[in-house]
């Protein structure tokens, strides 16, 4: 024998009393709570994801405008260091070449070479 | 008809229409066994909505088994937190006093003789027999929702339904 089948009657009669309450005032109530619980919920997160956004969005054009500068300022000095370069490069050559012709002659060899070079390469 | 996980599982994916099912499978076992614990019914109509919240909240983490048994653990432990709030701790064994109810005359006149009778048992007594009697759940699940030693369970379920049987004898005889 089951041990609950020694009180049974007296189960019988607590689920009598229980099955009399009217279950859907309660469920309606209980229902309610639980949307109006949701509800808040999803307000909270909205509300604050919304600020969020909005400190990001507030963040966002001194963001853009500092990378702009530094893009500017990186893509400038790209494009002038050849010119730089190579201007100081003649003249650092010419100067050379200046005070002593040997140095013509060393960097006439170079360029020789290799223009050979590259030009086998391509054959 | 959908079993209690197949909807509780639906509870869990959001589905409001799955849990309002559950809700009203359940509440008449949960309400009972609130009012009972807590001797009043608007303060136990009070937990068992407090306990449907949490169940809500806490649906992910039903883990299949009797729906009715995790119900129940959730509606014991809302009526502690409701009696730690009212800074009623008692102490839950064999020699708990009999807790007096603030009740009014006409009300304990229109309740039942059932309800009457029960409010005559000791606190553990009462307990006990809410959960196995009442609500129906085994000795093994009434120990694990109080975390009490199954043979206190059953020793109090078994005094507690031999003391209720003779105040309910008594109470037809007069």
């Amino acid at each position: 024998m089951r041990e609950q089948d020694t009180y049974k009657d007296l189960s019988d009669l607590f689920r009598v009393e229980d099955n009399a309450l009217p279950a859907e005032p309660f469920t309606r109530q209980v229902m309610q709570a639980v949307r109006k619980q949701r509800m808040i919920r999803r307000l909270v997160v909205g509300s604050l994801g919304l600020a969020g956004a909005s400190i990001a969005a507030l963040q966002l054009p001194a963001l853009l405008g500092e990378w702009v500068g530094v893009d500017k300022t990186v893509t400038q000095a790209l494009t002038t260091a050849p010119t730089e370069l190579s201007a100081a490069a003649v003249n650092q050559l010419s100067a050379a070449a200046m005070s002593n012709p040997m140095w013509l002659a060393i960097a006439a060899g170079a360029a020789l070479c290799i223009f050979a070079v590259s030009a086998f390469e391509r054959a | 008809m959908r079993s209690d996980p197949d909807l509780a599982h639906a509870a869990a994916q959001g589905s409001e229409a799955a849990f309002a099912e559950l809700v009203r499978r359940h509440q008449a076992k949960v309400r009972g066994m609130a009012r009972r614990l807590a001797a009043s019914e608007a303060t136990g109509d009070d937990i068992a909505q407090t306990t449907f919240l949490t169940a809500w909240q806490k649906i992910s983490t039903y883990a299949g088994g009797t729906f009715s048994s995790w119900i129940c653990t959730i509606c014991w432990r809302e009526f502690l937190q409701w009696r730690r709030r009212q800074k009623m701790e008692i102490e839950f064994d064999e020699t708990a006093e009999i807790i007096p109810f603030d009740r009014s005359a006409d009300q304990n006149e229109m309740r039942m003789d059932l309800t009457r009778a029960l409010e005559t048992l000791s606190e553990a007594q009462r307990v006990c027999v809410v959960l196995c009697v009442a609500t129906g759940l085994t000795h093994q699940e009434a120990a694990d929702v109080t975390g009490w030693p199954l043979g206190t369970v059953k020793s109090h379920v078994q005094r507690g339904v031999a003391l209720l049987r003779t105040r309910l004898e008594n109470a037809h005889v007069a």
